[in-house]
């Protein structure tokens, strides 16, 4: 088992191209510009090809040839410029067109900063350009999973010929950990519904326009059935010491590993505390939460905005038991000792409510 | 107003015009304020890195603005994103800092919303020519009263080191470990494709001349664009200094004059003479070569044919232009608006909301 000592936004790309990816198309912006940089330096050596856009507008339409063009393709960005990506997110996912995208999020809105935030969520797993469509969305929570979730990410994008957007907080973009690599790298599946400039292919037809009413509607309804498919087996999520847990911390991408460290230390503290942690935001993994709600008595959620999957625990919970939400923004991360008083206040809380369903939801937050 | 060429004596009568206040650009109906230097500084720590060329042109500004004679809450600084868009920080007027590129959309409207107003933009060769290039063009085009300073470092400096629409092919940097293959783009024959109404270029490294460049600008009416040759000490060292060097900058840089012949040289014996369209570097005195061979530089000529000639001599081939290669008036979009709104006022009689509101086919129900 060999492993490579390497920062989050490098690893994506050695991923992506033992995935197979032979097109990097993307625009520098902090925190996420050594996605770019390490594109620059490995996709040539494997033969792919590496453009600096002049916009993130730009490099998602590149994207959205190359795809068209049947390659396995990808860009990367941060919240601002994944926003100017929004409208050809749209025309891809309206075009089944499959392509990776990666999320570094920092500080928003507007300009915000440059420090590590999960304020994407919504633009991300909501979708933030026009129409019906969804896009698949993984959220790594280490550089390993940078690797492995990059991979799948593209294994994802084929399979439903859909956006996949992998979105975590700059974090783990920016940080270096030990990551194993697979051994070998494996080539893109065919794609016969592309346009490869051949008689097989002549009458192929990618596109987003449906000018009858009708058209669209079944069209609507065939992406519909697509991810009803997605939403029923490609949900992801990490259960730690949930099994007799009382209290259920939910959390992703960085804030999951303060958790989990916060979760042991309550235990020792004698609270049953568990951690919740989705490993894919689109599919929710909805029914999971909706049965550890069984037994629990409240859920925590944490997060590095101001509160954004926190609707969507809500939504699977549906009212049975209380969730908690407590948020840090701006940049700022939150301690063990922070989340630790949190979750003894959360237990507490829900020990002095006997009648759950009576109880009010507590809210708090920076 | 004409389409007349842009004289000397016009150009006075303008600057005094200015002077008198009686100019909308000048905050109507105030006298002139004494300001000095210190009054345009901020008590803002400037976050450039020492010896960054932005020190000059922030500095040469400051110096400019109090001999305009405007009061400074007539006066706006808009910028972009991009290590040059920080200026509006370090300018004691009013300013903005908006979204990468959009610069002179969102001066545009500022402009038009108050026309009393100055309004510079100040932006960069990544945030002008790659996601702005769009903007750019237009706000050019439609000759609004804005001006424009492109502080032209030839990279990505915000963003550490990748190489921008201007670095030259080959250049090996972050983002391109091979040398770029991009070819850069000419900001200057981006301004003449785009009709500027005043185009000049000056650099970091020679003050005087670089106040002169500003000061004329600012007298400007119309949109006016001047780009600034600025040496990034970190990311892009040099790149200017194989013709910007004192000690050669005479026989590899020629500085426009009004009305004078193109000469250069330590003892200004060497010329330009255009044969056809190409120009030639000439010595007078040899090959029976006269001043009267030099072609005569005329700013003011209405066809912008000859100053895109001089504005893409590129060292080594020739000497590299400096100062202004354009300054024609035509009527600027703002006036031509109010022109249109009093037009159609002086027609149809002075607004009444309701009366238009009403004005359509109605009828009473009973």
């Amino acid at each position: 088992m060999t492993k490579e000592l390497i920062k989050g936004n490098e690893a994506v790309v050695k991923a992506a191209i033992l995935a197979g990816c032979r097109s990097f198309y993307g625009y520098p912006i902090t925190p996420a510009s050594e996605i770019t940089e390490a594109a620059a330096r490995y996709f040539p050596l494997a033969g792919g090809t590496f453009l600096q856009a002049e916009s993130e507008i730009a490099s998602i339409n590149m994207v959205y040839g190359a795809a068209a063009a049947g390659e396995r393709t990808m860009t990367a960005s941060s919240g601002p410029g994944i926003s100017l990506m929004q409208e050809g997110i749209s025309y891809l996912a309206g075009s089944e067109l499959p392509c990776v995208i990666v999320d570094i999020t920092r500080g928003g809105p507007g300009l915000g900063n440059i420090a590590p935030e999960q304020s994407d969520y919504h633009q991300v797993v909501k979708g933030g350009g026009h129409g019906n469509y969804r896009t698949i969305v993984l959220a790594p929570n280490s550089v390993q999973e940078m690797c492995d979730l990059t991979f799948l990410a593209f294994d994802l994008a084929d399979k439903y010929r859909n956006p996949a957007i992998v979105m975590t907080d700059g974090f783990i973009g920016q940080m270096m950990e030990p990551v194993e690599f697979p051994t070998t790298s494996v080539e893109a599946p065919a794609r016969p519904w592309a346009v490869l400039g051949n008689a097989e292919t002549r009458n192929n037809l990618i596109t987003s326009i449906y000018m009858s009413p009708d058209e669209l509607e079944a069209h609507q309804r065939h992406l519909e059935a697509k991810y009803a498919r997605a939403n029923r087996g490609e949900e992801l999520f990490e259960a730690y010491r949930t099994d007799d847990a009382e209290v259920i911390t939910i959390g992703y991408g960085i804030v999951s590993r303060i958790l989990k460290t916060a979760v042991d230390q309550a235990r020792e503290m004698g609270i049953k505390a568990g951690l919740f942690r989705p490993i894919t935001l689109w599919p929710f993994p909805d029914r999971q939460i909706d049965i550890i709600a069984d037994w629990t008595k409240s859920f925590m959620v944490v997060e590095l905005s101001n509160g954004q999957m926190v609707d969507d625990v809500r939504l699977a919970v549906n009212g049975r038991r209380p969730v908690n939400f407590y948020s840090r923004g701006g940049g700022n991360v939150p301690t063990v000792d922070e989340l630790l008083g949190q979750l003894i206040k959360v237990s507490e809380d829900s020990y002095v409510r006997e009648n759950i369903s009576e109880s009010e939801e507590l809210f708090w937050g920076v | 107003m004409s389409h007349s060429g842009f004289n000397d004596s016009a150009e006075k009568d303008h600057m005094s015009e200015i002077a008198h206040t009686t100019d909308g650009a000048n905050g109507e109906g105030q006298t002139a304020v004494k300001l000095t230097r210190k009054d345009f500084q901020t008590d803002q720590e400037v976050r450039w890195c020492p010896g960054c060329g932005d020190y000059s042109i922030l500095a040469q500004v400051q110096k400019v603005m109090p001999e305009l004679g405007i009061p400074r809450e007539n006066i706006v600084f808009i910028s972009g994103i991009g290590c040059s868009s920080r200026f509006p920080y370090y300018m004691n007027t009013y300013g903005f800092h908006t979204i990468h590129g959009r610069a002179p959309a969102f001066a545009t409207g500022v402009k038009l919303a108050n026309p009393k107003l100055q309004v510079w933009v100040i932006t960069g060769d990544g945030d002008a020519l790659s996601i702005g290039g769009n903007h750019f063009i237009h706000a050019l085009r439609r000759n609004i009263d804005l001006k424009i300073i492109l502080f032209n470092n030839r990279i990505y400096g915000l963003t550490k080191g990748q190489y921008s629409p201007t670095s030259e092919l080959g250049k090996k940097n972050k983002s391109a470990p091979m040398g770029t293959i991009d070819y850069p783009i000419n900001p200057l024959s981006m301004a003449f494709a785009a009709e500027a109404t005043f185009v000049a270029r000056s650099m970091d490294i020679d003050p005087k001349h670089l106040s002169t460049m500003i000061e004329r600008l600012a007298h400007h009416k119309g949109s006016g664009f001047l780009e600034v040759y600025q040496n990034c000490n970190i990311f892009n060292d040099g790149t200017f200094k194989s013709f910007n060097e004192r000690e050669v900058r005479d026989d590899r840089m020629i500085y426009l004059e009004n009305g004078k012949p193109l000469l250069f040289g330590k003892n200004k014996d060497k010329g330009i003479h255009i044969d056809k369209v190409k120009p030639e570097i000439v010595a007078i005195g040899e090959n029976g070569v006269t001043i009267d061979d030099i072609l005569v530089h005329d700013e003011n000529a209405l066809e912008p044919n000859l100053s895109y000639i001089l504005g893409r001599m590129q060292f080594p081939e020739y000497p590299v232009p400096m100062g202004v290669f354009r300054a024609v008036h035509k009527p600027t979009y703002e006036q031509m608006l109010h022109g249109q709104v009093s037009k159609s006022i002086s027609i149809s009689g002075a607004g009444d909301i309701e009366k238009l509101i009403n004005a359509g086919e109605t009828w009473e129900i009973n």
